[in-house]
């Protein structure tokens, strides 16, 4: 059934144009920070690829991640591609439910077996939880994503819930909320992070995958790398403030005005891999840090404990496993007020200083 | 002249904290996320390896001088001083545990340059008088004779001669409107002479147009390694001047990885103008000509080889596939090290180790990392392109008994040219 028609084939039938659809195939090179010259051979392999069954799964989750995709600046080739690939099985958009949806879902899985991929979205119920935390049609999460993974090629967790556990497993994580990448070991895993994820970067990555059929280069959280390579603060355009100690120190004075650097208000910019501060949300309009707010760090694990969010940087508590002790907080908001004074000082030490010749040095010896 | 003293030395530390510098030491977090991405920590578990400690007394007195908090506590007497002992006692940490590798600076989470930092707080060393022999001599043969070991240009006409009969090209020496001007280390001088006979041949063969100088030869600069920018200067200048007398469009920064480094990146800052000419590291030159078809090579090496990166050209300057290119020109069986490019490990020579004699042990110690890393591929021989890195791997593969040869890059391409009256059609 879904692998019939090829990718090409079915967006043409949904009126997608030539253009509309190279255009596409553009930005994702970009994305991927491929040569131009790339975009005709990503179109042709798009074009050719098969339908590809997908099945999504939604456990813990608030919806989110799709409300991502699904709203996002509509009709765009990325949300067709999802609406064609996603088509199989999706708790949320499908029309059938309970029995008649399980039973889609383990046909599909029947028919493609070995190729399809799953997408989950939620984190689940960890072993030694109590499992009627979330069920569908009377069956656990755990229980569904083993089985549905089975027979997968590869498993992408869309949003931080599904790779890093996200919001239901903050403290004190009273589900027992574990990540996908915490059950499933010998399936490849694409973790694709954020919350919610950049919806062109979710289809960045299936893209990617229908296009070089191979999984992406991913950094030591398994994400791709093509999209979680820099971070927010390798990129934010605030940058140049921050290198020069310029801080809004509240969200309305005049440092804020003047657009300085916003991490003295918490940013976590420095710590977060993400593409927002260059793909931006809903179409590019702007993005978090452009509007005058901080970054929550949201494509990182444990971002909800990382201190309050608007504190000046701190790490988060879960992830401090070895030698981490979390300071600093303190010191960082006192840092620098008492910069002008410093500055002249700094000034005079500058003009004081005095060549160091060779001589000088050599009566050291 | 007033000589060099506390005073001298704190003074030098206050012009150096700069607002990155500010920035930084009110973000750290205290992760020691920073240590365990720091050789000479990893391989001696000792926590003052920690590289965010080696910058306590930069970090002293940016806290009792430029902070309110540090004010504050001033005003009750709870400020710890910077003294000449605590100096003392930190010069070992700044100079023989810390190869300025950039590696910490790489995985701190909120992006402190802690290598910056290192460079930094060695201005202060120097001023108030605190810098290991090793580099004080060296920087004073480089000031002098214009090499820190102290050579002479009859040492290297001496290897023009051998170059040239071995070879029978001719080395072109202070050939005004060259393309490129080459500089060399002492190392490549005295150690391994065969770079320079390497490039005479790949420069003919690519009808590159090329020269030495007589007047500034070797660019390796002491004067960042031991950390004053007034040596610096004084030996970036000299690059420049011979540079422009000659009228060449380029340079080629020798194979240390310092000497690239700072006379590409430093240099222009340290002499406070833009160069007239671009700087390129010999390895970016071979991959323009590999890939525009200049260099046509015959033949593969079939052992199985790895590559060491030096921590200055790919960490510091990006320059990481490029040597893989030129890899895959002449190489059948490579292998890479698991971590490599920008995560490679330092070979724990550079940032002046190497010249500091009291540092040998440690050296060796730090060492381990990369034995650990090269044992982990167990490759026949080792490949790198910069002259610190393979005299330490050198040595270091020789100290703990692995018999694994390590080659130039350069030279291995040199090696593999196709032969002049060959097929070399346009
Ligand atoms: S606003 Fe955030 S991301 Fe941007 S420069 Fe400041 S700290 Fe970095
Ligand atoms: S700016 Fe930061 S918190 Fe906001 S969406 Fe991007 S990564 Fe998440
Ligand atoms: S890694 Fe960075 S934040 Fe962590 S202790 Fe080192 S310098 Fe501080
Ligand atoms: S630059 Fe390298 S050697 Fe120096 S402290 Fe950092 S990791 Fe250690």
């Amino acid at each position: 059934m879904a692998t019939q028609k090829t990718l090409g084939e079915s967006l043409r039938e949904h009126g997608v144009t030539r253009r509309g659809f190279l255009k596409f195939c553009a930005a994702t090179a970009s994305m991927m920070a491929l040569p131009p010259t790339m975009t005709s051979a990503i179109a042709a392999a798009l074009d050719k690829a098969r339908r590809p069954s997908v099945i999504w799964l939604s456990f813990q989750e608030c919806t989110g991640c799709t409300e991502s995709l699904t709203r996002s600046h509509s009709p765009t080739v990325e949300n067709l591609i999802l609406d064609i690939i996603s088509l199989d099985y999706h708790h949320t958009l499908q029309a059938a439910s309970g029995d008649a949806a399980e039973e889609a879902r383990l046909a599909a899985m029947k028919e493609n077996w070995g190729s399809y991929l799953v997408v989950v979205d939620g984190s689940l119920p960890g072993p030694g939880s109590n499992m009627g935390y979330s069920t569908i049609a009377g069956h656990s999460n755990l229980d569904i994503l083993k089985e549905t993974v089975e027979g997968a090629a590869a498993v992408v967790a869309v949003g931080t819930c599904a790779a890093f556990g996200g919001l239901p497993r903050a403290y004190p994580n009273p589900t027992g909320a574990v990540a996908v990448q915490d059950i499933i070991t010998n399936k490849p895993i694409i973790n694709v992070s954020g919350c919610p994820p950049i919806p062109t970067v979710i289809t960045g990555v299936l893209a990617q995958y229908l296009t070089f059929g191979t999984l992406p280069e991913m950094d030591d959280y398994k994400r791709p790398l093509a999209f979680f390579g820099q971070s927010i603060h390798d990129r934010c355009y605030r940058r140049p403030f921050y290198d020069k100690g310029l801080f809004a120190e509240t969200f309305d004075d005049e440092g804020a005005k003047a657009g300085w650097c916003l991490y003295r208000l918490g940013c976590k910019g420095p710590s977060t891999y993400n593409a927002c501060a260059t793909m931006r949300w809903n179409a590019g309009t702007s993005w978090p840090v452009e509007s005058g707010h901080p970054c929550l760090g949201c494509s990182e694990p444990d971002f909800w404990d990382a201190g309050g969010f608007y504190q000046a940087l701190s790490v988060p508590t879960a992830n401090a496993t070895h030698t981490l002790a979390v300071a600093g907080v303190a010191g960082a908001v006192v840092g620098g007020v008492a910069a002008a004074v410093a500055k002249k000082q700094q000034r005079h030490a500058v003009a004081d200083r005095e060549p160091v010749t060779i001589e000088q040095l050599e009566q050291r010896l | 002249m007033s000589e060099l003293s506390l005073e001298r030395g704190l003074n030098a530390l206050r012009a150096e904290i700069d607002a990155p510098v500010a920035a930084f030491f009110s973000s750290c977090v205290h992760c020691g996320l920073c240590a365990e991405a720091c050789l000479f920590y990893v391989e001696t578990g000792d926590p003052k390896y920690t590289p965010i400690t080696k910058l306590e007394p930069l970090r002293r007195v940016w806290e009792a001088e430029f902070t309110l908090f540090g004010r504050l506590k001033g005003l009750f007497g709870l400020n710890k001083k910077v003294t000449d002992e605590m100096l003392a006692e930190w010069e070992p940490l700044l100079y023989d545990s810390c190869s300025m590798c950039a590696r910490c600076s790489m995985v701190c989470p909120v992006g402190n340059d802690i290598q910056y930092m290192i460079r930094k707080t060695r201005e202060g060393m120097v001023a108030a008088g605190h810098a290991p022999e090793g580099l004080i001599t060296a920087a004073a043969r480089a000031v002098r004779t214009g090499s820190p070991m102290g050579l002479k240009w009859k040492t290297l006409q001496v290897q023009i001669d051998h170059v040239e009969a071995s070879s029978g090209l001719q080395v072109p020496v202070d050939a005004e409107g060259a393309d490129y001007l080459v500089m060399l280390s002492s190392m490549e001088i005295i150690n391994f002479p065969e770079y320079l006979e390497a490039i005479t041949k790949i420069f003919d063969h690519a009808g590159v147009s090329w020269t030495l100088s007589t007047d500034c030869y070797e660019a390796t600069n002491a004067g960042i390694q031991i950390g004053n920018k007034d040596i610096a200067a004084t030996l970036v200048q000299r690059i420049v001047d011979a540079a422009v007398k000659l009228k060449v469009k380029n340079v080629i920064s020798p194979e240390c990885g310092h000497a690239y480094t700072a006379v590409r990146w430093e240099g222009p800052n340290l002499i406070g103008k833009s160069y007239p000419f671009r700087v390129f590291h010999i390895i970016e030159v071979l991959e323009e000509l590999r890939a525009s078809g200049r260099i046509k090579t015959e033949g593969k090496e079939m052992d199985r080889l790895s590559l060491h990166d030096p921590c200055n050209l790919a960490r510091k300057s990006g320059v990481i596939q490029q040597q893989r290119n030129l890899m895959d020109l002449v190489a059948d069986n490579f292998v890479d090290l698991k971590e490599h490019g920008r995560y490679q490990w330092c070979c724990g020579a550079g940032g002046g180790v190497s010249s500091n004699e009291r540092a040998a042990e440690l050296k060796m110690t730090a060492f381990k990392r990369k034995k650990a890393q090269i044992e982990e591929v167990a490759p026949e021989r080792m490949v790198t392109m910069c002259a610190t890195c393979r005299t330490q791997l050198e040595e270091g593969l020789e100290d703990f008994n692995m018999d694994i040869p390590v080659v130039g890059l350069t030279e291995m391409i040199a090696e593999h040219l196709v032969e002049k009256n060959g097929d070399r059609k346009q």
